[in-house]
This record gives C-alpha cells, sequence and structure tokens, in this order.
C-alpha cells in the first residue's frame, strides 16, 4: 500500500535535515552505517534477556537491529504494535500520534530515522486502563549498523501503565541507535516510563524523545545509562498542560572514555502545572559528561531542577548546565547544581561506625544514585530500579 | 566494678596546628558515665573527635588507653572495631541514605537486629526516611541509634540534649541507659538537660581548654547556679 500524505511530507521534511548536525554532542557521520536485515531468532531473544525483557511475560516488543520483530500483548486493554503495521491499521488515527511531537528535521539522526529507520513499537493503552503489570521492551543491536525505530506510547484518558525499555548490544558490534519516542499521557492519564542503556564502548547513541502530557496526567520518567558507550547525546523534551505533573531521572554512569551529553526539558504549559528534572553522574576512568536541563514556565506552574556530578577519577570531567526561564510573573522556578568528588567528612563519619572504607563509599555511592523515582513507580519496577541501582554501584566502584 | 575501659592520661589536642586543649585526664569503668560539661567553644565536641580519631582533630600530647590498649595510632575505622562510638553533635546529611539501611549496614557488622535497635531509640517511625531529611531532633535520635548498633565498649556522646524537645529527652536518655548496660558513657554537654533524666556518675567542666573541675552531679548544680567561669 503506497506510504500515506502525511508520511510523504514528513519524509520530505526530514531529507533537508540529512546533513544538519545536533546542537549538541560530537557529530556522526550517519552514513557510514547500514541496516542489517538478518538476526538470528536466538541472537534476538537472548539480547531481549540480558536486557531483562522475556517472551514469557504477557506484553512485549522484542526488535534486534531492523531485523527481527517479535511482539503481543494479553493484557486486555493494552495493544502493542509494529510501527509500520500500527500506521497501516490505523491511517487517520497515526498521524495524530507518529512525528508529532517529535520534529523529523530536528537533526540529522531524526532525519535519518525518518528516512531509514525500521519498526519501533506503538503501545496504547485504552482509556481507563489501570494495569501493574508492565509492558516490556528490547531495542537491541545484535549485528551492527543503523537502528533508528519509531516508539509511541499512548496512555489515553485515565490509563495507568508502567513500561520499560531496555536498549543494548551485542559486545563485537559496531552500531549507531538513534531511535524516536513520542509518549502521549492523555488527560488524567498515568504513564510510569522506565529506559536502561547498556551499549558498548564502540557505540553511538543519538534517541530523540518527547512527552506531551494532558491535564492532570503525570509522568514519570526515569533513564539509567549502566554502562560503556562511545557517545550519548539526548535532550528529551516534555509539554505539561494543566495540573499535569512530570518527574524526571536520569542517571548517568560514564565508563571508559564515554562521551555523554544529556539533558531534560520540561515547557511548562498548563496553569498549575509542576515539574521536576533530577540529574545524577557518576564520572569514572576518562569520561565526559554534560548534564543539561531546562524549565520553561509559560504559565503559573512550578519547576525544579537537580544536578548532581560524583567525580570518581582524576581524568574524567563533568558539566552541569541547568537552565530556568519564566515567561509568566506567577512561575516558581529553583534549581540546585553540584559537582564534587565524595565528601571525605562523610567517609570518615561511616568508618566511624564501623564500616571499611570501601563500604563506606559504597553506601554514599548508593545514596547518590537513589532518587525520589521510586515513590512513583509499583513494586516490581522499583525493585527493578533498585537492581539497576546496584549494577551502576558496582560498576561505579 | 569490672575493668577500666577507658583511661585518658595527659592529652592534648590540636586542630589545624592549633593546641585547642592540654592536660585532659579521666578514666571510665563499665556503667560509668561522665558528662563534660563547658560552653560554646570549649573544646568538647573537639575532645570526642580526637578520641574517636577523626582526621583533623590529632592527639599531639598524652595516651588514650581503650581496654588497656593505646588507640592513639589506630584509625577511625579501627577504633570503632574495637568498640569506640561517637555519635556525633551534627551529622553530616548523607542523601539518598535511608535511616534503616544506615542501621541495619551497622548492625550487619555488630549482629544487632536494627528494628529492636530503632525501637530503643524511639525511631521506628523514621526507618524509610532518608536521614538528610530528618529534623534536628529526629537526626538526634537516628544518631544515637546508630550508636547503640554499634554496641561499643565506650560511648562518646555529643550534645544529646541540645535543640530536642522534653519527649526527645526521655527517649535519648532511655537509649543512654541501654548503653549504659555494657558501656561506659562520654556526654558532652553545655546545658545538662539530660541530667535531669540521667544521673551522672561524674561531671567535668571543660573551660578554657582544660578540665577545670570534677566531680559528681553537684557540679551541675554549681554551673548552673554560678556559671562556668566562676571558680569551684
Amino acid at each position: 500500500m503506497a506510504v500515506p500524505g502525511w508520511l510523504e511530507k514528513v519524509r520530505e521534511r526530514a531529507k533537508a535535515a540529512l546533513a544538519k548536525p545536533a546542537e549538541h554532542g560530537p557529530d556522526i557521520d550517519v552514513t557510514q552505517f547500514d541496516i542489517t536485515t538478518h538476526v538470528d531468532e536466538s541472537a534476538a531473544i537472548k539480547a531481549a534477556e540480558r536486557a531483562g525483557v522475556s517472551v514469557r511475560v504477557p506484553a512485549f516488543y522484542i526488535q534486534a537491529d531492523s531485523a527481527y520483530f517479535n511482539y503481543l500483548s494479553k493484557i486486555p486493554g493494552i495493544e502493542v504494535y509494529r510501527l509500520e503495521e500500527f500506521i497501516e491499521a490505523n491511517r487517520d488515527l497515526a498521524k495524530d500520534y507518529v512525528w508529532r511531537l517529535v520534529p523529523p528535521d530536528m537533526d540529522k539522526y531524526t532525519a535519518v530515522a525518518a528516512l531509514r529507520g525500521v519498526g519501533g513499537y506503538v503501545i496504547r493503552v485504552k482509556s481507563g486502563v489501570k494495569v501493574e503489570q508492565p509492558v516490556l521492551a528490547c531495542l537491541s543491536i545484535v549485528r551492527g549498523g543503523l537502528q533508528a525505530p519509531h516508539n509511541v506510547v499512548i496512555a489515553e484518558e485515565g490509563a495507568d501503565v508502567v513500561v520499560y525499555t531496555g536498549c543494548t548490544i551485542a559486545p563485537e558490534a559496531v552500531g549507531l541507535h538513534a531511535a524516536i519516542s513520542e509518549f502521549y499521557v492523555m488527560r488524567k492519564a498515568k504513564l510510569k516510563f522506565v529506559m536502561v542503556h547498556g551499549w558498548n564502548a564502540a557505540t553511538h547513541v543519538r534517541p530523540r524523545a518527547a512527552a506531551l502530557v494532558g491535564e492532570e496526567a503525570e509522568y514519570a520518567y526515569y533513564y539509567a545509562n549502566l554502562a560503556a558507550v562511545k557517545t550519548l547525546q539526548a535532550s528529551p523534551r516534555t509539554l505539561l498542560k494543566d495540573g499535569a505533573r512530570a518527574y524526571s531521572v536520569s542517571v548517568l554512569l560514564g565508563p571508559e572514555s564515554a562521551q555523554i551529553d544529556v539533558g531534560s526539558v520540561a515547557v511548562l504549559d498548563g496553569a498549575d502545572s509542576a515539574a521536576e528534572i533530577v540529574s545524577r553522574a557518576l564520572a569514572t576512568a576518562r569520561s565526559s559528561i554534560t548534564m543539561r536541563a531546562l524549565v520553561e514556565a509559560r504559565k503559573p506552574a512550578r519547576g525544579h531542577i537537580e544536578c548532581s556530578g560524583l567525580l570518581m577519577s582524576e581524568s574524567a570531567n563533568i558539566t552541569t548546565v541547568p537552565l530556568l526561564a519564566a515567561r509568566h510573573k506567577d512561575a516558581s522556578l529553583t534549581h540546585e547544581a553540584s559537582i564534587g568528588k565524595l565528601a571525605e567528612e562523610e567517609i570518615n563519619y561511616l568508618m566511624a561506625k564501623g564500616l571499611s572504607y570501601e563500604e563506606a563509599v559504597s553506601m554514599l555511592v548508593r545514596g547518590f544514585v537513589t532518587t525520589d523515582i521510586h515513590k512513583y513507580l509499583p513494586e516490581w519496577a522499583r525493585q527493578y530500579v533498585e537492581s539497576v541501582e546496584r549494577l551502576i554501584i558496582q560498576k561505579a566502584l | 566494678m569490672t575493668g577500666v575501659r577507658l583511661v585518658v592520661s595527659g592529652v592534648s589536642v590540636a586542630v589545624g596546628g592549633r593546641r585547642l586543649l592540654s592536660g585532659i585526664s579521666f578514666s571510665l569503668s563499665d556503667s560509668d558515665i561522665l558528662y563534660i560539661l563547658g560552653p560554646n567553644g570549649a573544646g568538647k565536641t573537639s575532645l570526642l573527635k580526637a578520641l574517636m580519631g577523626v582526621p583533623g582533630y590529632e592527639i599531639v600530647e598524652g595516651t588514650v588507653l581503650l581496654d588497656g590498649e593505646d588507640i592513639r595510632r589506630l584509625s577511625i575505622y579501627e577504633r570503632a572495631r574495637r568498640g569506640l562510638a561517637l555519635a556525633f553533635q551534627i551529622p553530616p546529611r548523607l542523601r539518598g541514605i535511608k535511616a534503616g539501611d544506615l542501621l541495619a549496614q551497622i548492625c550487619r557488622k555488630t549482629g544487632c537486629d536494627h528494628r529492636e535497635v530503632a525501637k530503643i531509640a524511639g525511631v521506628e517511625h523514621l526507618l524509610d526516611r532518608e536521614v538528610c531529611r530528618l529534623s534536628g531532633g529526629e537526626s538526634k535520635r537516628v544518631e544515637l541509634a546508630t550508636v547503640l548498633a554499634q554496641r561499643p565498649r565506650v560511648a562518646l556522646i555529643d550534645e544529646p540534649d541540645s535543640g530536642v524537645d522534653v519527649d526527645s529527652l526521655s527517649i535519648i536518655a532511655r537509649a543512654l541507659r541501654e548503653l549504659l548496660n555494657s558501656a561506659a558513657v562520654v556526654v558532652v554537654t553545655h546545658g545538662a538537660h539530660i541530667a535531669k533524666y540521667l544521673t551522672p556518675s561524674k561531671v567535668c567542666v571543660l573551660h578554657f581548654g582544660t578540665l577545670r573541675r570534677c566531680g559528681g552531679a553537684e557540679v551541675i548544680d554549681e554551673v548552673l547556679t554560678r556559671g562556668f567561669s566562676q571558680p569551684a
């Protein structure tokens, strides 16, 4: 069937941006990455299991490279599609949700995703459906090359859902991951989204994400990078309507020579909306981490940014760039930022309590990576995030 | 009476190269509780930190024997492992660490039940709270609980009665009594409010960098009547 007209227009816009560098992060030559068209099922399933995603759960989406796709939902009220299938089956509806929040001509990575991207999930949670069972997704690069899936999550009015996505790569593969993600949290809906990245030292990662949080809706976002990566640059954007709430956490481990530039943008476009952006960076070895955050208030609303960096090595470096922009006199915006090594005073305190140096440092690092995201998650997701935190601590030390 | 736990003889303490305390001497046996009274800035906290081995608080003269062992060359961790514990006047505001996790971690070392310890210190309801988000009074009680969890032989308690309400004082006294079942205790205080709830076995006044007078509970009344500067 022919490509819908609206998608043709998206592609036209993308073509014009194919050479457009991103605003931040090292510029990558996207043309050097081909699309891999064949992946063994067993390799894809193993990769998914490494990322904590199994085909035995009631709702999942597994994609390896641009070649292997496996997905289903047995949960009433939750639909899981591959993007192309969703567009095919819902040609009119799709244009309201695909490429609506992320512009295809934002930069060369959105452009390459629009023109060469394959797959990605569409998770649609029907109005009023509340489920504790998570929808699990895994996007893995098994053989290498370009992977640019396009993900869409729609939590319809009053829905309540948790979505987990793990992204990983085979140790020997070289790849560029440029996923597009669009989240629609409709009126009074709740979406808890957990994303964990585990790449390798040869991977370039350029995800592009945006969320629309409708009236009185709640959006909790947790992102963790817990492995090596060559370069990683992202800056997800959240737009909040009246009475909406968003809590965004990024925990960034910088191993080896990783160059990481991750930001978050929250636009308070509704009265009485509130957003909190929390970023934690642990820079080890020769890594370089930049944490950006911007909260813009267009209405009477509240926003807070907290950026904290922990330098675990003499050769690592961290930069924080918190920005506040008030466009309304009744907006209340605050930020706090700190970078440093572990405080000797705190280590000594714990050693006075009988903990060894290593135990004291481990406890302080655990405290550093722990955030209030736990309050927003159901029990299984809390436990999962705790296991991610333990992995980060283990790798940071 | 059982054996002598702590013997402090002729101790001088320097902080940042400057001598703050000189000629400090006292000894304690099991179940002894010594109150060291002194005005603000007298060096009470410096004395306790130096005894605990906190870096920057240096014992430059004298000896400190814990169960007969000279501990001056031991690290803060080694002193803790040998049974010395310090309740800090103002504990650092550790981010992301719940009171329950801190107590559990200490109890893993000493074999105690952290919930039982929390109950004695009246902090069961605070176990899920991050220590950096506790109020001053709550923080004092959790800090005392950490010392209980350490099961020390000698406990050094820094200003347990400053900035706390009456209800907290009685709970703190209860925790100190629990400590005294198996340890000797040094309490430094400038107001001696805790004395209403727990009678000391010895009292010394620290002023101008040295212990000026020592005696029984009557010393507290003298200080409250005549102030720290008046001669005995």
